[in-house]
């Protein structure tokens, strides 16, 4: 039973990292000659590496890619930690209206909004630029809902012991509450920063200049830009893919606790 | 790490009053830009896209006032109908497979052991691949020579046009995305499970019930709640699923794969029809608040 069990296991997971497998395989090849990605035919991901660099944008695709994550992805965790403390911990006017705006619009698709979006991001003249394709996606319901949800478990004690010994509020934000944020604040960039990562949508939408595309949009031309070679989109997908990767090795248990706790990411 | 969902009680701050004042004023301090960014952002937003619903409005000129008529257009509109029925097939066809096989994965994985644990990690590969690489795969997986054809070679069968056969098209988009979602389904049930009690499952084995009667009776019950989250999830993305459709087929062989977001999108921008567009936009909506409501009616039910 065990062994049948364990089989199953291997069988099914085998499969569910067999088109990843295909993924290194074609993106190694030399040329187009054999497309089933079974079989390693010579390693030349270095060289079709050095020809995306060289002759392709995929230097300045990742750069992009990177300012809009880092961007969006650090503004996310500095306001989300602002509001998303306050909202727990503070009392203050319009703390229930605010929670009930941030709660709502987790029920929106962005289909519904990109148009009017797209609007006011012209209307503030951002159509082609990184503050348009930044401002619109800084800050995430759910990173605001995360915070509120773990700042909601900060003794209050904790904060009360501080006001008595006269500390401001926002010096007690930054140095207790924000340290006690840490785990929901890494979660929170993660998330965001995944999400981001693979964000088509928007930038296809407010980015026609092709010196602003992310990976996802440049991946999308990929084929116009090196002629139609599939082993050399591959590598480009390949190179989209690691980052990703190697934010979840390193940060395993937080990327855990984000799916686990909403998958609510815009 | 723990995230608890709490309940909204925050204690009555009138213990102290004499903080009050500047908690309030720090309070809408630090909350004022997230209350700036989501009233310019998404309900200022949202206005306009139900007034923009009700007009004409095509990018050039100004939007003018139609009443109903986009909605009007929308039912007698083959293009919409025909995204609309596509959109249905697609979730359904998505949702009810990837659940399914994330169960039959998570259920075994789950259980402790070293196997157990390197594979759960394995899992977490095609989880964090980005969709644009995971498409660009899948492209080649479905080339003339690719992965798919050399398979179907190997048990005899003659090569297919997997992306530019419209009788074939959207079940390949939909065996990626049900490969896609697999592996993030598996780790949020492979929790779930692993955060259920192990002293029922120790009081079933006393009992001598079977791995299937377990299942039923003892392991799906207590799921419910992960499993509700997965369903209203996958519900939701696929009826929002605009990138597989934009990557791997562009909405074709002629409107094969146009599922409604790729319609809504090809309307709005390359075409320019907003108003139109925007309708379109709030049927969808319409129509995943509606399931999502249905979906925690019929399984929230009996939770107290």
């Amino acid at each position: 039973m065990s062994i049948l069990r364990s089989l199953w296991l291997i069988v099914a997971v085998g499969f569910m990292l067999l088109p990843v497998y295909v993924m290194v395989v074609v993106a190694s090849a030399p040329d187009d000659t054999d497309l089933s990605g079974l079989v390693f035919n010579g390693f030349h991901l270095t060289d079709n590496l050095r020809v995306l660099l060289g002759e392709g944008n995929l230097a300045l695709y990742l750069r992009n890619s990177l300012i809009l994550c880092l961007g969006t992805g650090l503004l996310d965790v500095i306001f989300s930690a602002a509001a998303g403390y306050a909202m727990a911990q503070l009392s203050f006017p319009g703390r229930r209206a605010l929670f009930a705006l941030v709660v709502g619009t987790l029920a929106l698709t962005p289909m519904v909004l990109v148009i009017p979006v797209f609007l006011i991001v012209k209307e503030l003249g951002w159509v082609n630029t990184f503050q348009g394709m930044i401002v619109p996606g800084m800050i995430s319901a759910f990173g605001v809902f995360l915070v509120r949800q773990f700042a909601l478990g900060i003794p209050r004690e904790l904060l009360l012991a501080a006001r008595v010994d006269g500390a401001g509020e926002f010096r007690i934000f930054a140095r207790i509450a924000v340290p006690l944020l840490k785990p929901a604040l890494i979660t929170l960039f993660l998330v965001h920063f995944l999400a981001q990562w693979d964000n088509l949508l928007w930038p296809l939408i407010v980015a026609n200049d092709q010196e602003l595309w992310p990976l996802p949009v440049g991946l999308a031309n990929f084929q116009s830009e090196v002629g139609v070679t599939y082993h050399l989109t591959t590598t480009a997908a390949l190179v989209t893919a690691v980052p990703p990767f190697i934010l979840m090795v390193a940060l395993q248990r937080y990327y855990v606790a984000g799916l686990t706790f909403g998958g609510l990411k815009r | 790490m723990k995230v608890l969902v709490r309940d909204e009680t925050v204690p009555s701050r009138r213990a102290a009053p004499r903080h009050v004042r500047p908690q309030a004023a720090a309070g809408v301090a630090l909350t004022l830009p997230v209350a700036v960014f989501f009233v310019v952002f998404w309900l200022v937003p949202f206005v306009a896209a139900i007034y923009l619903s009700f007009t004409d409005y095509e990018m050039a000129g100004t939007p003018n006032w139609i009443g109903l008529a986009n909605y009007e257009r929308m039912f007698a509109d083959p293009g919409f109908l025909n995204s609309a029925w596509i959109t249905v097939v697609y979730t359904v066809c998505t949702v009810v497979p990837t659940i399914v096989l994330a169960l039959l994965v998570a259920v075994p994985l789950a259980k402790p052991g070293r196997l157990n644990r390197w594979l759960r990690a394995l899992v977490m590969i095609p989880a964090v691949m980005p969709l644009a690489a995971t498409s660009m795969v899948w492209v080649i997986i479905y080339s003339d020579r690719g992965l798919a054809n050399t398979l179907l070679g190997l048990a005899g069968i003659e090569p297919q046009a997997w992306l530019t056969s419209s009788d074939l098209a959207i079940w390949a988009l939909v065996v990626m995305v049900v490969w896609k979602s697999l592996g993030l389904f598996v780790i949020i049930l492979t929790a779930g499970l692993q955060a259920l009690p192990g002293e029922v499952y120790e009081a079933a084995a006393i009992d001598g019930s079977g791995a299937v009667t377990t299942f039923t009776r003892i392991t799906l019950p207590l799921l419910r709640r992960t499993l509700l989250f997965v369903l209203v999830i996958s519900v939701a993305g696929s009826m929002q699923a605009f990138v597989p459709a934009f990557l791997l087929t562009g909405g074709g062989p002629a409107d094969a794969t146009q599922v409604l977001p790729y319609y809504i999108w090809a309307n709005a921008f390359p075409y320019e029809h907003m108003g139109y567009a925007a309708a379109m936009g709030m049927v969808l909506l319409a129509a995943m608040v509606i399931i999502s409501a249905l979906q925690f009616a019929f399984l929230k039910g009996g939770d107290e």
